[in-house]
């Protein structure tokens, strides 16, 4: 995709990559910056007015709370690029959350709750189950050909069966008891730096984990030979069949990170932020698996893109939190936290910009035409 | 299973000539209820251009797809380079030096050129960490500029001509090494124009010393382009032959044979006035490429107008629109009269026009449902198997049995589902379905392929009575026999144009053959109308 | 094929529903069922060595489903049947109120998926009809006379509008598949979100009762509710609903198997191609699917609404959601829909006994479903299980519309 600029230089690749992230996230984008602009000068001219008090929403602790509410949306929307590049669509990315989340707690909790070191084996458990429960998938839908809809539909029920029940067996509450989260990781010097500063360098190890993830996924997927498998997995399989790359075998390694990924989300939401596990409902997760869907189609599979969207998501979702504490605004904060939904049926019903890898959906067979 | 046979001659003595870059000795391969090669032989001279010529179903593809690995031989032996191999898998081949550019592209649209050459045996950095998109680059352009392929690397896929594509599937098989070279109908995608860079390239590549096979049935092109000619026929090589000598006549004759005739009696046709009428019909696909160029036709009551030609050269599109599955880019399509161009499927059907489509499977039955079922198809708002919404399954559970007798299908009864049918008796359920419809014109589309030789006879006898009734036939078959006998007018279809119309009686297989192949005869032997 | 003796219609009947691909469907779903359920056992053991109960798999089955039932066998004595069971009691009323929501919602995704379309909205069209039932009712009330002709107008004039809602909704995503190509999954995905922000939206802004202090309509009244007639008051279940229920799947058989519209659907479903050579309209087919589709999820938002709360509040249950499971545990058959939601019922009112008998929590309900759906969806892996033990299906059975190409 973005391999062979015709500009080389470091300004080309920047334009390249932005080329690349997908219309409606560089629309957005772009929104995002000219209002948190406009904020800013309104702030600088108008201080203490009402305009300045909806300015001052947008801020440095703004920003830190829509990259703690994005973990989950940005890590399955990772997640669910690989999966879905690669042919294979993953609409249980929700119930990957769910279980991750549930586990990395779960775990935490019988180990004290307290600890650090608890706190991170739980992560890593949380990771593992998501993984687990990705890789049953994989099977269904590769080794017994299921319907990957409803396999993926399987998996959201499992996760949502599993995690509330095991909470009561555990908790005798839908809701869990409250652990530790992981403390901060400030970085002595650059924690200095003034926004950037704060954002970065003084945050949560899995706010910083999901930049490098989101980095690290771009550049598998744009850079790497297995970055070419999965794309060609998802557009013509018979292409890599027939140039000696077993289709199956990357498929598996879509699917499976893409548990990896969701596990880091799920997992990521409980220590790095949330502190316990809620399962009334649709569960803490609350659909965030779903929008993480949105957002890789929005970011038109592309990972900075998507994790553009996602980021943009999670903002709408802290916007709509914040909005409720003015007095003055009578905000219909259900109707906000629906932009996203609604937007992507616009995307896909008038826009017709993002491309769906031709073959996902479809069972591959090596030898059949 | 492989017969033994003698092994090949000793090659390790330094400096002898290791025979042929590819012998085929005896190949049978066989599939259900299909000889598809029958103890064909075949050598290929290192270095050269040879030709399989042959038409539909002659068993090139399948003697290709041996020597490539993707079936194996129940008979005969392979050598290549005088060693004998059998290859198990495509991978095996493409390792020994075999390269296949098939028909349909093995592309990945959104990556680039160079990517999808190297697709598999990525050049890689950084310990092979990373894709070395640089490398790929450079590779790809070096072998482009040494064949003159005239591609960037660059280039994403979706962005290229087809003849470009072609060109990277070439250099796909290059990179990986490949000294023979199996082309798969090359030219039935290529315009013209495209078609001479082809040709350009074979010229290229033979002469830096690569090995083709061509696999086609357009004689033209064979002439023009090979070294060496095989022509397969039923499953048989019924002659290699050298192009510098050989008449494009001897050819023609070689391709289509003498085969045994099912003679079809029928009366001198006795047409009435004009059913259906085609103008300046237009099909353009996706691309804007003309499927169907601005044809005219003319079916009359009481008479079968065949449309011969090889498939892929339009029929598809042109039946299509005739029959209300298509809307047709430019051009009117009139039923007595009546335009009935932009008019739904539905009511073609209801104004009369029956189809038998040439995907049985897809199209004409619903593989799942049984007899009754499928005989409600295209009849569902018929009143006579409807009152209002509701379906009278009683009338059309007689209708299916009528057809059952009347069209001698024979299954073990009306609810047995179609797919468990042989393909002859599925047939033999389209067409009793779609004459008893009682229609002014049925348009048939390859009536008769996959069938076996009685019910072959049985359709035919049908299509005839139907003209004797005065129903207007359309008839498309590639089957030359097949659309002569049936045909009172004979027109040739060849690149979405009708070359002509000609009187079936008169002319001869040749002529027909040449103008299947886009050749005008130079002079015919039968009235032109 | 010696099934001539049968009057017409049951011989129609069979040969629409028991083919060998019906039959291999039930052995396949039984198996699911059955591996679901071994499983769901294996994690009730380990639930119960992670809290230090001894959970008995076995007796929470077995109390699962006696309990559904209001419990007519006596597990703990000697005595088979419990003295003085009444089949009218309250858990057999929670079992069929149950059973009554789903058979709507599954017929809803079954249509949808007889003809090739994967409604996974029922929940959104269900959220909005059973809104608009609600507000209509509440509005139109007042200028109906009282009694039994009120009921008689109003009932049907509730459930009319949750339809019509409900259709209009399966609609948008039809019409977005057919004319703008956008998958109708994704899109069904959305518009369940967005139709319960709307609804919670329009509620809470417009529409709630000031009386009280949650997001919920004013009261349906009396006359306009499905109200129990056998079975008490305030048990939330109404025969009449049942009945209707039962009426519906009928009506959906009749349509899909008597109708030119339900062989259309049905061959749109099996073979696009063999649709459209027939004459039928691809994007209509797709648009008027959903709207089927969305129209029965609007009943069962109906009925949710003047059956179970007698207005509409947020918090709907997720009826739609469950559907999916009923019609891909019945193999999206209408008639196979009454014995899944049944089954699905009788989780449901089951999962209180296990819950005030044994303290297994009522959520292993939704454990088992996800179990459930997740063997249904492999019935590959169940084939070669049957073909490696030696049961094959009798003929090339072919399913799952594999083999067209």
């Amino acid at each position: 995709m973005s391999n062979a600029p015709a500009d080389r230089s470091a300004l080309g690749s920047v334009r390249n990559w932005i080329a690349n992230i997908g219309r409606i996230p560089r629309l957005v984008i772009g929104a995002l910056l000219a209002s948190m602009f406009v904020g800013a000068m309104i702030n600088v001219l108008m201080p203490g007015t009402r305009p300045a008090t909806v300015a001052g929403i947008f801020n440095v602790s703004f920003v830190e709370s829509t990259l703690r509410i994005s973990v989950p949306i940005v890590f399955a929307g990772l997640g669910g690029i690989f999966a879905e590049k690669s042919g294979v669509i993953n609409i249980g990315l929700e119930g990957l959350l769910i279980i991750s989340a549930f586990t990395a707690v779960a775990v935490t909790h019988l180990l004290g709750g307290d600890a650090q070191s608890a706190v991170w084996i739980g992560l890593f458990a949380g990771v593992l189950a998501s993984t687990f429960l990705a890789l049953v998938f994989a099977v269904l839908v590769i080794e017994f050909r299921a319907d990957q809809i409803i396999a993926g539909l399987a998996i959201w029920l499992v996760g949502l069966g599993l995690g509330p029940f095991l909470s009561i067996v555990i908790w005798g509450s839908v809701n869990s008891a409250s652990i530790s989260t992981l403390n901060t990781v400030t970085v002595p010097g650059l924690s200095q730096i003034p926004v950037l500063g704060p954002i970065i360098f003084d945050a949560s190890p899995i706010v910083i984990l999901m930049l490098v993830t989101i980095v690290v996924s771009w550049f598998v997927l744009n850079h790497t030979s297995f970055g070419r498998w999965i794309e060609a997995s998802g557009e013509n399989p018979s292409s890599l069949d027939t140039a000696g790359v077993n289709v199956h075998r990357v498929r598996y390694v879509g699917v499976v990170l893409s548990g990896v990924l969701s596990g880091f989300g799920g997992a990521g939401l409980v220590v790095g932020r949330a502190g316990r596990f809620i399962g009334s409902g649709q569960t803490m997760i609350a659909g965030d698996g779903f929008i993480a869907i949105t957002t890789y189609l929005f970011g038109n599979y592309n990972p900075l893109g998507t994790a553009a969207a996602g980021i943009l998501f999670a903002g709408l979702d802290a916007l709509q939190i914040r909005l409720q504490q003015i007095a003055f605004i009578p905000a219909p904060s259900e109707l906000i936290r629906l932009v996203p939904y609604v937007s992507v049926i616009i995307v896909l019903a008038f826009v017709g910009y993002t491309r769906i890898p031709s073959e996902v959906g479809e069972h591959y067979e090596s030898g059949e035409e | 299973m492989a017969q033994t046979t003698q092994p090949p001659e000793d090659d390790t003595g330094g400096g002898t000539d290791p025979g042929p870059a590819v012998k085929m000795e005896n190949i049978t391969k066989r599939f259900p209820g299909v000889v598809a090669n029958d103890q064909v032989t075949l050598e290929v001279e290192r270095g050269s251009v040879h030709t399989l010529l042959g038409e539909n179903g002659a068993g090139k593809s399948t003697l290709m797809n041996v020597l490539y690995g993707l079936y194996q031989q129940e008979g005969g032996t392979v050598y290549l380079n005088g060693q004998e191999r059998n290859f198990q898998t495509p991978q095996d081949a493409i390792d020994a030096g075999i390269g296949m550019i098939h028909q349909h592209f093995m592309l990945v649209d959104t990556m680039t050129v160079a990517e999808n050459v190297t697709l598999g045996n990525e050049p890689r950095k950084w310990n092979g960490l990373a894709y070395d998109a640089k490398s790929a680059r450079e590779a790809v352009r070096e072998l482009s500029d040494r064949y003159n392929f005239d591609l960037d690397p660059t280039a994403k896929i979706e962005d290229i001509s087809v003849g470009e594509k072609q060109r990277v599937e070439i250099l796909k098989t290059l990179y990986r090494g490949a000294d023979v070279l199996i082309f798969d109908e090359p030219t039935a995608v290529l315009t013209p124009q495209e078609v001479d860079e082809l040709f350009r390239i074979v010229d290229e590549l033979t002469e830096q010393g690569k090995t083709l096979i061509f696999i086609t049935h357009k004689l033209g092109e064979a002439m023009e382009i090979s070294d060496d000619i095989t022509v397969l026929r039923d499953g048989e090589n019924v002659g290699t032959v050298d192009p510098e000598t050989a008449t494009r006549e001897s050819l023609a004759e070689l391709m289509v044979g003498r085969e045994v005739m099912l003679e079809v009696e029928k009366e001198d046709s006795q047409p009435g006035e004009t059913a259906l009428s085609i103008s300046d019909l237009v099909v353009e696909n996706d691309n804007g490429v003309r499927q169907v160029n601005d044809i005219d036709l003319t079916v009359r009551e009481g008479e079968v107008l065949g449309i011969a030609g090889v498939d892929g050269n339009g029929q598809s599109q042109l039946v299509d629109s005739v029959v209300g599955l298509e809307v047709p880019d430019e051009g009117t399509v009139d039923l007595y009269g009546e335009d009935v161009t932009d008019i739904s499927r539905r009511e073609h059907i209801e104004r009369g026009m029956s189809f038998v489509p040439e995907d049985r499977q897809a199209r004409g039955l619903v593989m799942d449902f049984d007899l009754v079922e499928n005989a409600l198809l295209g009849n569902q708002y018929d009143p006579d198997f409807t009152s209002g919404p509701r379906v009278d399954w009683e009338a059309t559970r007689d209708h299916a049995e009528t057809i059952i007798d009347r069209y001698d299908v024979r299954t073990p009864g009306a609810d047995t589902a179609s797919e468990s049918l042989s393909g002859g008796n599925q047939q033999k359920v389209i067409v009793g379905r779609e004459i008893l419809r009682d229609p002014d014109v049925i348009v048939a589309s390859h009536p008769t392929r996959g069938v076996d030789v009685g019910s072959i006879e049985f359709i035919h006898d049908q299509l005839v009575e139907l003209r004797d009734e005065g129903k207007g036939v359309l008839l498309v078959s590639s089957k030359l026999d097949e659309v002569q006998q049936l045909s009172d007018r004979l027109a040739v279809i060849y690149e979405g144009e009708i070359m002509d119309i000609v009187d079936p009686e008169e002319v001869t297989d040749r002529d027909v053959g040449l103008l299947m192949a886009g050749e005008v005869p130079d002079e015919y032997g039968g009235g032109n109308e | 094929m010696s099934d001539r003796q049968y009057p017409a219609p049951v011989q129609r009947f069979f040969r629409f529903f028991v083919g060998n691909s019906v039959v291999e469907r039930i052995l396949i779903s039984i198996a699911a069922l059955i591996t679901a359920v071994i499983v769901s056992s294996l994690i009730v053991l380990a639930a119960g060595y992670l809290s230090g109960e001894a959970y008995n798999p076995l007796e929470i089955f077995a109390v699962l489903v006696n309990g559904a039932f209001g419990s007519p066998f006596d597990l703990d004595s000697a005595r088979l049947f419990t003295e003085g069971w009444s089949p009218v009691n309250f858990s057999m009323g929670t079992t069929l109120k149950e059973t009554t929501l789903l058979i709507f919602a599954g017929l809803a995704v079954a249509v949808a998926f007889r003809g090739d379309l994967f409604n996974i909205g029922v929940q959104g069209q269900l959220v909005l009809g059973g809104l608009a039932a609600a507000l209509a009712l509440v509005w139109v009330a007042p200028f109906v006379p009282g009694g039994l002709v009120g009921s008689l107008l109003l009932i049907p004039f509730g459930l009319l509008v949750g339809a019509i809602v409900g259709g209009l909704y399966g609609a948008i995503p039809g019409a977005l598949k057919a004319y703008a190509d956008a998958n109708e999954v994704i899109t069904t995905i959305m518009l369940n979100t967005i139709a319960t922000g709307t609804a919670f939206f329009l509620v809470s802004a417009y529409f709630a009762d000031p009386t009280l202090q949650s997001v919920k309509t004013k009261a349906i009244p009396d006359v306009a509710r499905l109200n129990g007639i056998i079975f008490p008051q305030g048990g939330q279940f109404s025969l009449v609903a049942l009945v209707l229920a039962l009426l519906a799947t009928v009506g959906v058989y009749y349509v899909l198997r008597y109708t030119s519209f339900g062989y259309d659907l049905r061959v749109s479903g099996k073979q696009a191609k063999a649709a459209l050579y027939g004459g039928a309209n691809a994007e209509r087919m797709v648009v008027s699917t959903m709207s089927l589709s969305g129209a029965l999820g609007g009943i069962a938002g109906a009925m949710w609404s003047m059956m179970v709360i007698g207005a509409w509040r947020q918090g709907v249950p997720s009826i739609g959601f469950d559907g999916i499971t009923v019609s891909v545990l019945a193999g999206n058959n209408p008639i196979g829909v009454i014995p899944a939601s049944l089954l699905f019922g009788v989780l449901k009112g089951g999962s209180n006994a296990i819950n005030f008998q044994l303290g297994v929590p009522p959520e292993l309900v939704a454990v088992l479903r996800g179990m459930i759906i997740l063997f249904i969806a492999m019935p590959e892996a169940f084939r070669m299980l049957g073909n490696r033990l030696g049961i094959k299906p009798s003929q090339a059975a072919v399913t799952g519309g594999g083999g067209d190409e």
